[in-house]
């Protein structure tokens, strides 16, 4: 049996005050399987990128991504199936319209561009997928952290009200 | 998402008891996640009553260890952390089902390709890993029992295509119990194998042959044959499908008793298409002596309705006013036997069409065959020795940069494959009946690779045919003959001869043209099908699924696929039958259960899901006023559930409190990791 080689925790992570976390909803057919391709290929990215895998990116409901910011998220990445190769013929169509919308609403929100990132990465795009991860890691790192909860309580967002009641008694 | 769904959080579940088995992947793992760790964090988890390592979870010790941990432990949900979950989810669900539990109330966590391939860093994969795992945790307690959808297989079948293909095809499909719908969209049964007249390699007539299998296929009473049919839509899946069929009226009935009278009445007369316009029919018409179904059939496109063949037959068995109706077929399978168009030289292509004397090789045939047109004429003026050439590869092998692009943009650059045999196989019949013809052949390559083809090639050399080889970079060039003395003036490089330029004076220019796919686009559109770069329909596999299209339960039978000679199309025709009875024998089809339902107290029948469904699954109820997932129909991409403003609607196995609650747990770790 193979031993586990124990290893120490990195100097480095543990003294670095914060990590950005980012939450990535890859559709099962074309970006998950695309990501599968990057580990295969021993493509390097940190691990900041938390995948949550759907069939379809049509099934992101955009509730979805405001729940990752409201939880604590400090990026959120959405991908799909290339327009055309949908394997459930045109679920990323419906992607496609709702993620510009999103993005306008996150905007409105007070939220910097760059934490929210949309992009589409075929089963064939392990390099794709890798290079995208590097970018947005390294993109959210430099806005530093979002910490949503803590602003909406600053704000008095729910009339003071603990948000986490108030959400679940609404 | 509602409140409702939101309420989910990362508490215990009653009753829920979870174990999680994390892999080595002896080493592969391992190395970079420190495993032990990651089982040590999740064991603390609510819920979780074991949690442990293994070299190789998916090794058949690695099995047993799950199947006697459910065991022992009581355990109604597990987790695997492993590779991805195309390696190796079914072993798992599989293992979890021997143990007695139900396959659904598994998940499968991927660290190895997400977490120790990608990175170089212990600590920070052992962090994520540990995040993963901890999601699938909060996911799992959400999970319920499902079942894979079982559709079951309509013992029937739908056969688009009445030429030989089609026909075989349902023959056999017939003779294994199947209740078979043959559809032909023209008024005849035997498709292009009908216009020609002996065939290679036995030299029987095909119409013979064809009749053999027509009088088979009609004579069985599961095959129900619709001629002049054309299919106006399909939907459903394997199993289950509906086609909306037109049948356009015949305008001639059984009783007709005089069908001579009838024919010779008609004053309107339209190129006769059987002939390739080497002759001319009526209106009414019958395509081919011997020809099924046995009585003419009228073109309604030339017909005037003057009513002179009503007149000729006493008022009897004809019906001008006939109207088309339509018909919906239920069928489990689906075969596609849409055959091939000849290939139509461009205007000039070799001077076709710009001079006479000029013929396909089709056409060819027509005028050889003793029923045709000119009662096995050919037009040659000088009969007494005529001479006749060939040219091979019209329409085939064409270089990108050489031969003029078609209509679609692309050159023909594949093989026709039945062109080399079928041209010898012509020029000996011509030896047969004036022996006195000199025959040249120019080709690029000769292709009789059948069995038994050869011996046409051998026989032709034999026998006097003169082979010239020609590049195909530069091909031959045809010509008016200016001294008037023959028809055509061919100049071609002969490359068996080192390169002489030879001028060929020809009384006669045979194009053995190639073989294009039957246009059948909006079939591709309705059935989805993959269609090769040479516009031939494309199999799943050359090789391991060589009739099989990729929409599950549609086969391929014939030149649909590619151009054939009979005994390809027929083998392929028996195999897609063969294939098709299979499935049916199976009686149904398990499918995955991820699909999504309605919560009919929660629906406000918006009909917002109606719109987004890509596959048309979503009905409103009249009665209820709701909305309705078709099962059969939805293929459980979720859209809907992320559309329904109501939340009324969930896809199982990824339920807003699934998906929320993982969300939540990766970043409740995320937060508890900042702190510390």
């Amino acid at each position: 049996m193979a031993q586990a080689t124990h290893v120490q925790p990195d100097a480095a992570a543990t003294a670095a005050p914060w990590q950005p976390r980012i939450v990535a909803f890859l559709c099962y057919w074309c970006s998950y399987t695309g990501a599968d391709n990057a580990g295969t290929a021993r493509l390097k990215y940190p691990p900041n990128v938390d995948i949550v895998r759907v069939m379809c990116s049509g099934r992101i409901d955009p509730a979805l991504v405001t729940e990752a910011f409201a939880r604590g998220a400090d990026g959120v990445m959405v991908c799909g199936c290339h327009i055309g190769d949908c394997h459930y013929i045109s679920g990323n169509h419906k992607t496609m319209a709702r993620m510009p919308l999103l993005r306008r609403t996150l905007a409105g929100l007070g939220l910097e561009d760059g934490r929210f990132v949309h992009e589409w990465v075929s089963a064939a795009e392990g390099e794709k997928f890798a290079k995208l991860v590097r970018q947005v890691v390294e993109q959210v790192r430099a806005l530093g952290p979002l910490d949503w909860p803590g602003r909406l309580r600053e704000r008095g967002v729910g009339h003071g009200m603990d948000l986490e009641r108030w959400r679940e008694h609404a | 998402m509602s409140a409702r769904t939101l309420a989910a959080t990362e508490t215990e579940r009653e009753g829920v008891r979870i174990g999680v088995f994390i892999c080595h992947c002896g080493g592969n793992i391992s190395d970079v996640v420190d495993v032990k760790q990651v089982a040590a964090e999740v064991a603390k988890l609510p819920n979780v009553v074991f949690a442990t390592t293994h070299t190789f979870v998916c090794s058949d010790p690695g099995q047993a260890l799950i199947e006697g941990a459910i065991k022992e432990h009581a355990l109604n949900r597990v987790i695997v952390a492993a590779c991805s979950p195309t390696l190796h989810q079914a072993t798992f669900r599989r293992a979890v089902e021997r143990a007695g539990l139900n396959q659904f109330l598994f998940e499968h966590v991927n660290v190895r390709e997400q977490c120790s391939w990608v990175s170089e860093d212990a600590a920070g994969s052992t962090a994520k890993a540990t995040r993963l795992v901890r999601a699938a945790v909060a996911r799992i307690r959400h999970l319920e029992p499902l079942d894979k959808r079982r559709i079951a297989i309509h013992p029937s079948a739908l056969v688009i295509g009445g030429g030989v293909a089609g026909l075989v095809a349902a023959r056999d499909l017939a003779r294994r119990g199947m209740r078979v719908t043959l559809v032909e969209n023209h008024p005849f049964l035997g498709g292009r194998m009908a216009q020609l007249d002996r065939v290679f390699p036995t030299g029987e007539k095909a119409r013979d042959l064809l009749a053999r299998v027509i009088e088979e296929v009609v004579r069985d009473p599961r095959i129900t044959v619709l001629t002049d049919a054309e299919i106006l839509d399909s939907e459903g899946i394997v199993g289950d499908f509906r086609t909306r069929i037109r049948i356009n009226p015949r305008g001639v009935n059984e009783h007709l008793a005089y069908r001579g009278n009838a024919i010779a009445a008609c004053p309107e007369e339209t190129i006769n298409e059987f002939d390739f316009g080497l002759s001319r029919r009526k209106a009414i018409y019958m395509a081919y002596p011997g020809c099924y179904p046995p009585m003419p059939a009228i073109d309604w496109h030339t017909c005037t309705k003057c009513g002179k063949c009503v007149w000729a037959v006493g008022g009897k068995g004809i019906d001008l006013e006939a109207q088309p109706r339509e018909i919906e077929v239920h069928s489990g399978v689906i075969v596609l036997a849409t055959g091939y168009d000849p290939y139509e030289p461009l205007y000039g292509e070799y001077g076709y069409g710009s001079f006479p004397r000029i013929l396909t090789l089709q056409q060819l045939i027509r005028l050889l065959d003793p029923e045709g047109p000119t009662g096995g004429q050919i037009p040659v003026d000088n009969t007494a020795r005529p001479r006749i050439g060939f040219i091979h590869c019209v329409g085939a092998r064409q270089i990108e940069g050489v031969n003029q692009r078609q209509p679609d943009g692309k050159v023909k650059d594949y093989c026709a494959r039945t062109c080399c045999t079928g041209a010898l196989h012509a020029a000996l019949t011509i030896k047969e009946h004036w022996p006195q013809a000199s025959i040249v052949s120019l080709y690029q390559d000769i292709r009789t690779y059948g069995r038994g083809h050869e011996e046409y090639y051998e026989k032709a050399s034999a026998q006097g045919v003169l082979f010239i080889r020609y590049d195909p970079r530069h091909p031959p060039k045809v010509e008016k003959d200016p001294t008037g003395q023959s028809a055509l003036l061919v100049r071609v490089n002969d490359l068996l001869s080192g390169g002489l330029d030879l001028e060929l004076p020809l009384d006669l220019l045979v194009l053995a043209t190639g073989v294009v796919p039957h246009d059948i686009s909006e079939l591709i559109n309705m059935y989805r099908c993959a269609v090769g770069y040479d516009s031939f329909l494309l199999e799943v596999h050359p090789k391991l699924r060589p009739v099989e299209l990729a929409v599950s339960g549609v086969f391929l039978a014939g030149c649909c696929q590619g151009p054939m000679d009979i005994t390809e199309a027929t083998g392929a025709a028996s195999a897609a039958a063969s294939k098709a009875a299979a499935l049916i024998a199976q009686g149904n089809v398990e499918m995955d259960p991820f699909i999504a339902r309605v919560d009919e107290t929660h629906c406000t029948g918006c009909q917002t899901c109606l719109t987004v469904c890509p596959y048309e699954a979503i009905s409103r109820d009249a009665e209820t006023r709701v909305a309705h997932v078709n099962e059969a129909l939805c293929t459980g991409c979720g859209t809907c559930a992320a559309t329904c403003p109501s939340d009324a609607i969930q896809q199982f196995g990824f339920t807003d409190a699934q998906v929320v609650s993982e969300v939540r747990a990766l970043l409740t770790a995320a937060r508890a990791a900042t702190i510390a």
